[in-house]
């Protein structure tokens, strides 16, 4: 018994072994001025990318096996770096991770199928597009934040002074102390999940078709709050101050009222799905 | 009335028909499918625009072939412009067969410039949602063309995409007509608006030159 455990640990170490011989490092530094803009195209693989020292933008990427190389272009402000997939190349083969630091001020595009895509800790704008990739974006502030999945999931969590557009079909979208200007998320199937204050005096708009959506807000929240699903039923856990709408409130299918002093604007729009505005 | 009276008036019947025409409709099954049969043709004929002027070989063809269905006879007279002379009986088969032809050329027309017909659906009461309506959900012809592109370009993404743009016809549905049905809604606009919005990004991702 013992002897046929010390083979299996032996086959996993030498299996570990022969996969970590096939795969290979590859590190590409760029010098970049101001608010440089950085693109990365990969479509089997994650994407991560956060801040770093200076000017530069460095990369290291991991490739899993001789049938995918990286390419690159550069211009004074502009990096761009993508996964070149060779032929017979697939999910596993083509598969590349990279690591990027860049500037905290850069413009960042990244474009995966698969992913996983991070970002975390910039201020400059990002557009971050995944097919079924989950998005993860975190502790960013001031920038415009534009992502889009078919179906992978989505979550923003601690954004600040953000303009952020969210559209996925089906894809659940959870939003976690998300302020800004603007905050649009648009899905149809996906169910969509908040849970912050409502505030910079923004626009937020919480919309799906089949979806359900559920808002959390504090007590404190200073809102002017819509919400109607067509067919599915609205709940709310505040007592709101009526005012007047383009649509009749029925009770089950529709309410709308303020808050405070109403700074922020909250649209809450199912077709069919379920809506609750739940209290912190 | 007999099949031979109700023909003989069939052409100047428009869209009503007399309490006589009526009952021969409800006990003669063939002037019955005669009547649907030109109804069919002259409903489809409506969606012909009228810019669409059949070309001259059309008119030809016709002519040929009422001649060749003896419906044409050359007039016996000194005029050297031939009339036609139609036996009353058989006067209603000019417009159908007029009607067949311009139908049957357009139809090779458009299929020349490349614009597909999309079938047209009987729409669902407003404000019912039909997600649950998406293994039935009918695909447009540009849906199509999109589907076999991915096929090609990214065959494992195509059953990914073909559930979402099923999902996204649906939303569009639905909210086309909940604005129908109350085009001051700005609620309702708002949810088409989307829906589209949704439907551009399908075909902009699937489109996207810069994934291999």
């Amino acid at each position: 018994m013992q002897r046929a455990t010390s083979y299996v640990v032996m086959l996993i170490v030498v299996s570990a072994a022969f996969a970590a011989a096939q795969t290979t490092h590859q590190e590409l530094h760029f010098k970049v001025g101001r608010r440089a803009s950085v693109s990365i195209v990969n479509q089997y693989g994650a994407i991560s990318v956060k801040p770093g020292p200076g000017k530069v933008v460095a990369v290291t990427a991991i490739l899993y096996s001789g049938k995918v190389e990286v390419d690159q272009s550069k211009s004074r402000r502009r990096v761009a770096v993508f996964s070149h997939l060779l032929e017979g190349a697939d999910a596993q083969t083509g598969r590349v991770d990279y690591e990027v630091l860049v500037p905290a001020d850069a413009s960042v595009t990244l474009h995966s199928t698969t992913g996983p895509l991070h970002v975390e800790k910039l201020h400059g704008d990002m557009m971050v597009e995944g097919s079924t990739a989950s998005v993860d974006v975190r502790d960013v502030s001031a920038g415009h934040i534009h992502i889009k999945t078919l179906n992978g999931p989505v979550t923003v969590t601690n954004v600040s002074d953000g303009l952020v557009e969210i559209t996925s079909v089906g894809g659940d979208v959870a939003l976690n102390a998300v302020n800004g200007s603007l905050v649009h998320v648009n899905s149809s199937s996906g169910k969509i999940h908040y849970d912050g204050d409502f505030g910079d005096g923004g626009d937020y708009s919480l919309t799906t078709h089949s979806g359900d959506i559920e808002a959390i807000a504090p007590a404190y929240a200073s809102i002017e709050v819509v919400a109607r699903s067509v067919q599915g039923t609205v709940e709310k856990d505040f007592p709101l101050q009526p005012e007047h709408t383009s649509f009749v409130p029925r009770a089950g299918s529709a309410f709308a009222g303020t808050m405070g002093e109403a700074a922020s604007s909250v649209k809450l729009l199912s077709f069919s799905g379920k809506i609750h505005l739940k209290k912190r | 009335m007999t099949c031979e009276e109700f023909q003989r008036v069939l052409p100047e019947l428009g869209s009503g028909h007399g309490i006589g025409q009526e009952e021969h409709l409800k006990s003669c099954r063939g002037c019955s499918n005669l009547v649907a049969d030109l109804n069919t043709i002259s409903r489809e004929a409506r969606v012909l625009q009228g810019s669409e002027e059949p070309s001259p070989w059309v008119w030809k063809s016709i002519e040929v072939a009422l001649r060749q269905e003896g419906l044409i006879q050359p007039q016996l007279s000194h005029s050297r412009t031939p009339t036609l002379v139609l036996d009353w009986r058989l006067r209603w088969l000019v417009p159908l067969a007029a009607t067949l032809l311009i139908v049957f050329g357009a139809l090779i027309y458009q299929r020349g410039t490349g614009q597909p017909q999309t079938a047209q659906q009987q729409p669902p009461p407003a404000g019912v949602v039909t997600a649950n309506l998406q293994a039935t959900e009918a695909m447009g012809g540009e849906d199509l063309q999109l589907l076999e592109t991915v096929g090609e370009r990214m065959p494992s993404m195509r059953d990914t995409y073909e559930a979402d743009l099923r999902s996204v016809n649906a939303y569009i549905r639905d909210a086309e007509q909940s604005a129908h049905s109350d085009p001051n809604d700005e609620v309702a606009q708002q949810y088409l608006q989307n829906a589209y919005e949704q439907k551009a990004m399908v075909y902009e991702m699937a489109l996207d030159r810069s994934l291999p």
